[in-house]
């Protein structure tokens, strides 16, 4: 009886932390965009709205709409997003399958070598393409070959090398879990290896592969930092918004295009809707692992392809590396360490607030990106569609509008939120919504991946939301947290146009020294800063991964390997525990 | 994966809370100077300045003119800093800059000549910079083309391709070029002339100083650019020659001000006066082409330029507020007459 009256009791308590858990991991990251992203645009909104006299009215758009060049700076911008997107999904996909499905060598290499552009600081990509491409470039004077690379094309290089890894993020982890037997199956009807991959791996990962290519769009669309050096007379929306805002102080105009530059995320709408079709296979909590074996015929080309992408961002980044060792590029190429004494007031300092700014930025956001796809199935359809939106939105604001939009939002002295401005705390709050949209697609991409079937086993067995979460989701979702974890850890580190408002005099980040040497002149000290930033970066990585590890070894007992399989093993193996818990309860 | 239990989640709190403490207190004798200086000056400047006014901590956040200007307008509604000091003067002279500056007669600003000051003592210029062709010898020589010395030169087709300029929409720089070729040679020549060298130009960049970033990277032969970079690529060891157009030598001011919203005027005052101080003046002479304070030694970047004693020889008297009110009107006529 009494014992009847436990178990009664702890079920409700279950419910009721069941619905606690669920409201809460939307209820704080929705506050969070409310406020850190939705308040700002909307102030924006509001000044794309008045007018240079102070009164309200829509002038702002038909002037925009109306001056010279705008018609071409959206057909531009168009055809170079639509470019990009093409490539970056095309190459991102190879790259992806080719680290979770091929058995190619040198995937470490392979996956550190790619992300490089996000960990550089835009400078260097800049300079790198310059260097080895320019009109008095090394392959140029090699060669003797004249390369226009200003315009179109060396554009289109360097945002594929921006767009590149983020596509890669996302398809990974579309990619990530799959089932040897559908493959085994398809086999034995005699179906030959390329109708396997249109009819299983293409679909499978379907809703990854568009939101990397919405992803990829939308950062191409609202980058200036790649169009302002490389692109020459192609002028881009992007450039508009600078033009207006830094040439002309004129926010009026400004706004309005940072408005208008939202549309493109109108995408995602569509994108939801395929997703909230169900996906056939995904995968399943018997699921076998796709071996990974190497299968000459396919892996050979597919290794020599994506090894080649990979040296292309390689020697971008090695050649500004070996500049900033190089007394006078391209002048007096003779070595020297001088560029590492770095003259600038406050010298290294702002290094070590960017590592503060970022891992702070990292761990909020992956512990709210996370908890806001946790739940997106979870609550009503509707208000998923809402959270999906909102959480999409931010890779459509150039960063440009975002610094601003902070500065009015925060600068202000009558609300607590004002307390925040000119700290450190802001710049990283800034950074997390600034990449709020690729971390959030990641996660999702990743969530949908995880078996319902093993959900639903927990559920079945008495499992609320906590359980689900604890041994379903995490050990499926672990290598894309992680790789989360480090994307907006590294873009924090570098990212400048939108922090560029935030810093003040006492409060400055390592992007923006980085930005300072370069006007200052000092373009190899600017390098070596660079390269700074970089090797902080990967060690900084090097040590958290060690420690994610040590944490895995001490976590799962002898278990001790931190591989796909080991985790899927260790969250089966411990809802096997668990059911033998409960039957014996 | 046992990341998320409680002790974990409090470190996290912990960790990201601390952030927080870095929120900033004004205390007295603290001023927050915004300036578009080039950074290694300001250094040199608040060297000295510390030891004159021993009581005043300043702090100096230094951005390049545009990103500032947006700065200072976006703060609008709660202004973080004290002073402008060194802002180009036709960003001082828009309304939307001048309407949150307070008027103060600076010690010694009475002797500054009047094109020097603002009418009402909102802002004042105690130096400026100038237009200039950074022109790298080592293309020249291997393209076998003549040395420019003018704008006018640059119209001739030999240039084609190799020479660079910021986009007056953009640029300040670019902007203050245009409009000194427009001034000096008039409405039509002047327009003449851009259109012509528009046929030579390679491309325009959204900095100003990026044209001569490039002739010394020796991505092209001409960067029409400014004095400061120009010194500081042939200061470095670059193979550039700066050229100041013998035809119309465009300048800016870098004007001064105090800012209305400031919680500490008596110390922004201070700091101020010391700016256009004898000490300040000879401090200038190192950085800066044009030093407005009379009696100041002429600079030394003058005299290597070649540029008279007397520089209102060759400096077209701009009216700057006219300059900053008509730029929507030339902006438009630029973007129709070149074709890039």
């Amino acid at each position: 009886m009494s014992s009847a009256v436990a178990q009664q009791w702890f079920k409700n308590s279950q419910l009721v932390g069941d619905k606690l858990l669920v409201t809460s991991a939307v209820f704080f990251p929705l506050i969070g965009l409310c406020i850190f992203f939705c308040y700002p645009l909307f102030l924006v909104a509001g000044k794309s709205l008045q007018l240079a006299d102070g009164t309200y009215g829509i002038a702002n758009y038909i002037n925009v709409l109306k001056s010279p060049g705008i018609v071409k700076a959206v057909c531009n911008s168009m055809v170079l997003s639509v470019s990009t997107t093409a490539f970056c999904l095309f190459f991102g996909f190879a790259v992806a399958f080719a680290l979770q499905r091929s058995g190619i060598g040198g995937k470490r290499y392979l996956k550190g070598a790619l992300s490089l552009p996000l960990l550089a600081p835009s400078l260097v990509q800049a300079l790198g393409l310059l260097f080895l491409l320019g009109r008095n470039g090394l392959v140029h004077k090699w060669t003797g070959w004249d390369i226009e690379i200003y315009g179109f094309w060396g554009l289109l290089i360097a945002n594929i090398l921006y767009g590149l890894p983020q596509a890669i993020l996302i398809i990974e982890a579309a990619l990530r879990q799959s089932d040897a037997r559908y493959y085994e199956a398809a086999e034995i009807l005699g179906a030959s290896k390329w109708k396997q991959f249109f009819d299983i791996t293409l679909p499978n990962a379907k809703f990854g592969i568009l939101s990397a290519g919405f992803v990829v769009f939308t950062v191409t669309i609202t980058d200036f930092g790649n169009a302002a050096v490389i692109g020459g007379n192609y002028k881009v929306l992007a450039t508009e918004i600078y033009s207006q805002v830094v040439g002309q102080m004129n926010f009026g105009m400004g706004a309005v295009i940072g408005i208008l530059l939202l549309l493109p995320t109108l995408i995602a709408v569509y994108i939801e809707r395929v997703a909230s079709q169900k996906q056939f296979g995904g995968s399943s909590e018997s699921a076998i692992p796709v071996s990974t074996n190497f299968y000459a015929k396919r892996d050979v080309p597919l290794g020599v392809f994506v090894h080649t992408i990979a040296s292309i961002a390689v020697l971008v980044v090695m050649t500004v590396i070996m500049a900033s060792f190089i007394k006078l590029w391209p002048y007096r190429m003779t070595f020297t360490l001088a560029n590492y004494n770095i003259t600038l007031s406050g010298g290294y300092t702002p290094l070590w607030t960017s590592l503060l700014v970022s891992v702070e930025a990292a761990v909020l956001g992956v512990v709210f990106l996370f908890a806001l796809a946790f739940s997106m199935k979870r609550i009503p359809p509707k208000l998923a569609k809402l959270v999906y939106l909102l959480a999409v939105l931010p890779v459509g604001v150039p960063g440009l509008v975002l610094g601003i939009s902070y500065v009015l939002a925060f600068n202000v002295s009558d609300n607590m939120l004002g307390m925040l401005y000119g700290s450190s705390f802001l710049i990283a709050l800034c950074n997390f919504y600034h990449y709020h949209s690729q971390g959030f697609l990641t996660m999702i991409t990743g969530v949908r991946a995880v078996p319902p079937a093993l959900e639903e086993t927990v559920s079945c067995f008495g499992g609320g939301n906590v359980r689900i979460l604890r041994d379903a989701v995490l050990p499926f979702m672990g290598p894309t947290i992680i790789s989360v974890f480090f994307f907006i850890f590294m873009r924090s580190m570098v990212t400048l146009s939108a922090v560029i408002f935030l810093i003040s005099s006492k409060v400055s980040v390592a992007a923006v020294s980085v930005m300072r040497l370069d006007e200052a002149g000092f373009t190899s000290q600017a390098a070596a800063f660079s390269t700074c930033i970089m090797i902080t970066v990967i060690l900084a990585m090097g040590l958290m991964n060690s420690l994610i590890y040590l944490y895995s070894i001490s976590g799962a007992g002898k278990e001790a390997s931190s591989d796909q399989q080991g985790i899927e093993k260790r969250g089966l193996a411990r809802m096997v525990d668990r059911t033998y818990c409960w039957s014996s309860t | 994966m046992r990341a998320f239990n409680m002790q974990n989640v409090k470190i996290l709190a912990t960790g990201i809370f601390m952030g927080l403490a870095f929120c900033s207190q004004v205390q007295a004798g603290e001023i927050t100077v915004y300036s578009a200086l080039e950074e290694d000056e300001i250094a040199d400047y608040l060297a000295v300045a510390k030891k004159s006014l021993p009581d005043i901590e300043i702090n100096v956040l230094r951005l390049s003119t545009g990103d500032l200007g947006a700065r200072v307008i976006a703060e609008s509604a709660n202004p973080q800093a004290d002073v402008i000091w060194g802002f180009a003067v036709t960003n001082m002279a828009d309304k939307k800059i001048l309407s949150q500056l307070e008027p103060y007669k600076a010690v010694n600003s009475e002797s500054l000549p009047a094109q020097y000051r603002a009418e009402d003592d909102s802002w004042f210029a105690a130096t400026g910079y100038m237009g200039a062709l950074c022109v790298n010898t080592a293309v020249l020589e291997s393209k076998k083309l003549p040395m420019p010395k003018s704008w006018s030169d640059l119209t001739n087709p030999v240039y084609k391709g190799e020479v660079v300029m910021p986009n007056p929409a953009s640029s300040g720089t670019g902007y203050l070029q245009v409009a000194a070729i427009i001034q000096g040679a008039g409405e039509e020549a002047g327009w003449k002339l851009i259109d012509e060298m528009d046929d030579n130009m390679a491309q325009y960049t959204s900095s100003g100083s990026k044209p001569c970033k490039m002739a010394r990277a020796g991505e092209y032969a001409i960067g029409a650019s400014l004095s400061f970079v120009a010194m500081k690529s042939v200061e470095m060891g670059y193979p550039v020659s700066m050229v100041i157009p013998s035809d119309w030598a465009g300048y800016e001011l870098e004007a001064s001000g105090l800012l209305a919203g400031s919680k500490n005027k008596e110390d922004a005052k201070k700091f101020l006066d010391w700016t256009l101080s004898q000490e300040a003046a000879e401090l200038y002479t190192k950085y800066k082409a044009i030093i407005t304070i009379p009696g100041s030694k002429p600079s030394e970047m003058a005299t290597a330029a070649g540029l008279p004693e007397n520089l209102s020889e060759v400096l077209y008297p701009v009216d700057f507020a006219k300059s900053a009110k008509e730029r929507p009107e030339i902006l438009k006529k630029w973007s129709a007459t070149t074709t890039k």
